[in-house]
């Protein structure tokens, strides 16, 4: 146990640098304010959405008091946490188990695999508790408010607060180490975690589909009926995704009864045998799938003198795009946090649609879109909406020089000019953009039937939609690149330039709904407008990026 | 050549100061040696000189280019290794040359011939094919200093070269720099290993604290320090304390 905790605290210290503040901090006190300044920052971002969160929530209270049900938002509050722990935790845990840049140092320690797994858990789950606030912290604080809820209320859920990410963090770390303890046999370790990393995240997607196919039809009439009329099957089939939560759910609905003690007891302890378990899991597997996985096999194939054909001359900005592409796409943190959510988001976004099981006669419900007189208005601002929401969230370009880390230094010395570096920079994240661009548009196109001048038109409109997104997020980069790390997750994961070029593209892309949806209903106009609005914003990013974004590469130090 | 005049770089708003006001002219048809203890600014010099560093105050020129002012002519002119060999370790062999090539834009018939004339003095050739990461460190080391040359640059610029590196290769290294220099190109490396220094260089500089403490031929410092004294302890003496000593 006690290097269980030694190790929990070296990997706290290290993943949230605090060595590393307090060394700067010494010449210059000023750089402590730098995370506060940053979690500000945050929170000042954050705040509108927040406030609507809580607004939602407050309603739904009042309305749903009168019937008995006000409960419901705790229900949903701790169903939506669990959910998102859950795929994040995916994320997150082969990140830290598998991909962390110190494991081989590790596995040189005389320490058991339960230690070092626990102590990764425990790792992820301070980054879970921060992924938790925005989300439960609210449901909680509101129903404990309005309801003037007892001391045992505010323990069950302070309690409850650190205890939820354990059942969903479990099961997506039981899931890792199993399919990570197969793809370590292949020779092509890179590859096989890649594929390894894939193959979790549908596992996870399955097993959602299945869960929902089984469970009642929720929209069915007669059983709406009777959720209302009883009360706790709501909590029920609420909480079929993760069974625990429904006793944590009862506890805090019910929180000053003798039961809601018994629900917390066996929450609490179906939470720690998950993670019992987990780990017992981790003890059989993790040094299998760990073991060598830093390792590359040479090929047997020995190049004798026929070498000549590997050599080919490219112009220097194709040469330097395709060093890019390269290694975004055989870095398995960089594939999985930059371009996998490209091609994940449209299938995560789809398969709702594609689960609808047609209903006896008569079209699906977006099949009566079609009707709609402003339907091409909508399906432009929508795709465009995907579109822009991908591009601010892939992180390629707003990690294009945090990913170079260390050897930045490369690209200070080749003889290559700022303007071309950027330019491949910004290129490698449009060339990935188009590709989820077109999964998107393939997708809408078969679902909505479109004919192909309007698939011609959506991509257009897509394509100058993203390019700003694109320059935003390689200014964010250029201007604050975090190249101190010493594991690549740190550059991708760990890194404010993606969250905040997120935010810009959210904000960007508020203003271009907001004046679609308030002045424009022609369609000529609202095309015109799209590309006008796009188009004026990735111009302008484009001639800064040229002009002062290449003074600060110059500025930049290796 | 390399001049260096004036050069000041320091950090936490001039608390550290990393290289402090250091001259240097590297010529033409020499090897320099740069020596110095850990932490002495070695590294930040070498960075400064191939563009990596921006100086505070002093200017750098590689043969005739400033790094400053004419940056990419000035990169053109040299060949850099660097003390890190681990670059680029998910491209194979083959496409990390291909892209140093490329930025140097070596037409391929050209890389072709110095690739396998490199290759071959290396003795990297079966493993071209191969990804980074499969190589050993020395491997790396070999691919990073054949990726250096492939444009033939007039100035090579090394950031201790010889770390890792067999004997084997050490020895066709040095052969190399030997080569360079006799066919009129400048050879700069740093390093720690003063035998390698005291073999290979014909002049060498010692960096302490961000100064150069000494400057001069190899057979003046010896000289200079009574003939029977090794470097090491020449360069014990000058680094142990702030003396000063310039015989150039």
């Amino acid at each position: 146990m006690k290097k269980y905790l030694t190790l929990v605290k070296v990997l706290l210290i290290n993943s949230f640098g605090f060595s590393v503040l307090r060394t700067k901090a010494r010449h210059n006190p000023l750089e402590y304010l730098k995370p506060l300044a940053v979690g500000a920052l945050m929170v000042i971002a954050f705040a509108p959405v927040i406030f609507l969160y809580v607004d939602i929530l407050n309603r739904g209270y009042d309305l749903l008091a009168p019937i008995g049900l006000q409960w419901t938002i705790l229900t949903l509050g701790l169903v939506l946490v669990s959910t998102i722990i859950f795929y994040f935790g995916i994320f997150y845990v082969i990140n830290a188990f598998y991909y962390s840049g110190n494991n081989e140092f590790i596995l040189a320690l005389p320490v058991q695999a339960w230690q070092v797994l626990g102590a990764r858990f425990t790792q992820v789950l301070f980054y879970e508790y921060l992924t938790e606030l925005p989300l439960l912290a609210p449901p909680l604080l509101v129903f404990g408010l309005k309801s003037n809820a007892s001391i045992l209320y505010w323990i069950y859920a302070l309690l409850g607060y650190l205890l939820v990410p354990l059942v969903p963090l479990a099961l997506a770390s039981v899931m890792a180490l199993v399919v990570m303890r197969f793809t370590n046999l292949a020779r092509r370790k890179d590859l096989f975690r890649i594929l390894g990393g894939v193959l979790v995240i549908f596992l996870a997607v399955g097993l959602q589909v299945v869960m929902q196919k089984s469970g009642p039809n929720v929209m069915d009439a007669a059983y709406l009926q009777d959720l209302l009329t009883h009360p706790d099957s709501l909590i029920h089939v609420l909480s079929r995704y993760f069974p625990s939560i429904r006793w944590l759910a009862l506890a805090l609905a019910y929180s000053s009864t003798l039961g809601a003690g018994l629900n917390f007891l066996a929450f609490s302890a179906f939470s720690i045998i998950a993670v019992g378990l987990c780990w017992l899991v981790g003890e059989k597997l993790y040094y299998r799938g760990l073991v060598g996985s830093g390792e590359v096999t040479r090929r047997k194939r020995k190049y004798t003198g026929a070498y000549s054909r590997l050599l080919k001359a490219s112009p220097v900005l194709l040469a330097y795009l395709q060093k890019e592409i390269r290694l975004l796409l055989r870095t398995p943190t960089y594939f999985m946090n930059c371009v996998l959510s490209i091609f994940l988001i449209p299938i995560f976004l789809f398969i709702p649609f594609f689960l609808q099981t047609r209903s006896e006669a008569g079209p699906l419900p977006w099949e009566a879109l079609g009707q709609n007189p402003h339907f091409t208005i909508i399906l432009l601002a929508v795709l465009s909406g995907i579109a822009i929401f991908l591009a601010g969230s892939n992180s390629i370009t707003s990690t294009s020089l945090s990913r170079e880390g260390k050897h930045f230094f490369v690209s200070k010395f080749i003889p290559l000019p700022y303007r071309k570096q950027i330019q491949a920079k910004l290129l490698s994240g449009l060339i990935f953009g188009v590709l989820g661009n077109l999964l998107i548009l393939s997708v809408a196109a078969f679902l909505l039937k479109l004919n192909l001048s309007l698939i011609g038109l959506c991509f257009i409109v897509m394509l100058v939609a993203i390019i700003p997104m694109q320059e935003v997020g390689l200014l964010i980069d250029l201007y604050h690149p975090k190249l101190d790390w010493d594991q690549e997750q740190k550059a991708v994961k760990q890194n404010l330039n993606s969250i905040l070029a997120l935010l810009l593209a959210v904000l960007l892309a508020a203003g271009l709904f907001f004046i679609l949806i308030k002045w424009i209903h022609s369609l000529i106009l609202a095309v015109l407008f799209m590309l006008a609005y796009n188009g004026i914003f990735a111009l302008g990013f484009y001639l800064v990026l040229m002009t002062k974004g290449i003074a600060q590469y110059r500025r930049l130090e290796g | 050549m390399i001049e260096v005049r004036q050069v000041s770089k320091s950090y936490n708003r001039g608390a550290v100061k990393a290289v402090d006001q250091v001259t240097l002219s590297v010529k033409a048809g020499e090897i320099f040696g740069f020596l110095g203890p850990n932490g002495a600014g070695k590294t930040t010099l070498i960075k400064m000189i191939t563009g990596i560093l921006n100086p505070d105050a002093g200017s750098i020129k590689i043969n005739g280019q400033d790094i400053q002012l004419n940056p990419i002519k000035a990169r053109m002119q040299f060949g850099f290794v660097p003390d890190d060999p681990n670059l680029f370790l998910r491209l194979s062999g083959a496409e990390y040359l291909n892209f140093m090539a490329d930025m140097y834009q070596v037409p391929r018939k050209i890389r072709l011939e110095r690739i396998s004339m490199l290759l071959e003095r290396f003795d990297l050739v079966e493993a071209i094919g191969d990804s980074l990461q499969s190589y050993s460190h020395g491997m790396r080391q070999k691919i990073v200093v054949i990726g250096a040359l492939l444009h033939n640059p007039p100035v090579w610029i090394l950031d201790e070269p010889m770390t890792g590196l067999d004997p084997r290769s050490s020895f066709a290294l040095k052969e190399m720099m030997r080569e360079q220099a006799d066919s009129g190109k400048t050879v700069f490396f740093s390093t720690h290993v003063l035998e390698v220094a005291e073999k290979v260089c014909d002049r060498v500089a010692i960096i302490n604290q961000g100064k150069v403490v000494f400057c001069g031929l190899m057979e003046e410092i010896l000289t200079h320090f009574q003939a029977n004294q090794s470097l090491e302890k020449i360069f014990l003496e000058l680094t142990g304390n702030e003396k000063i000593s310039n015989v150039s």
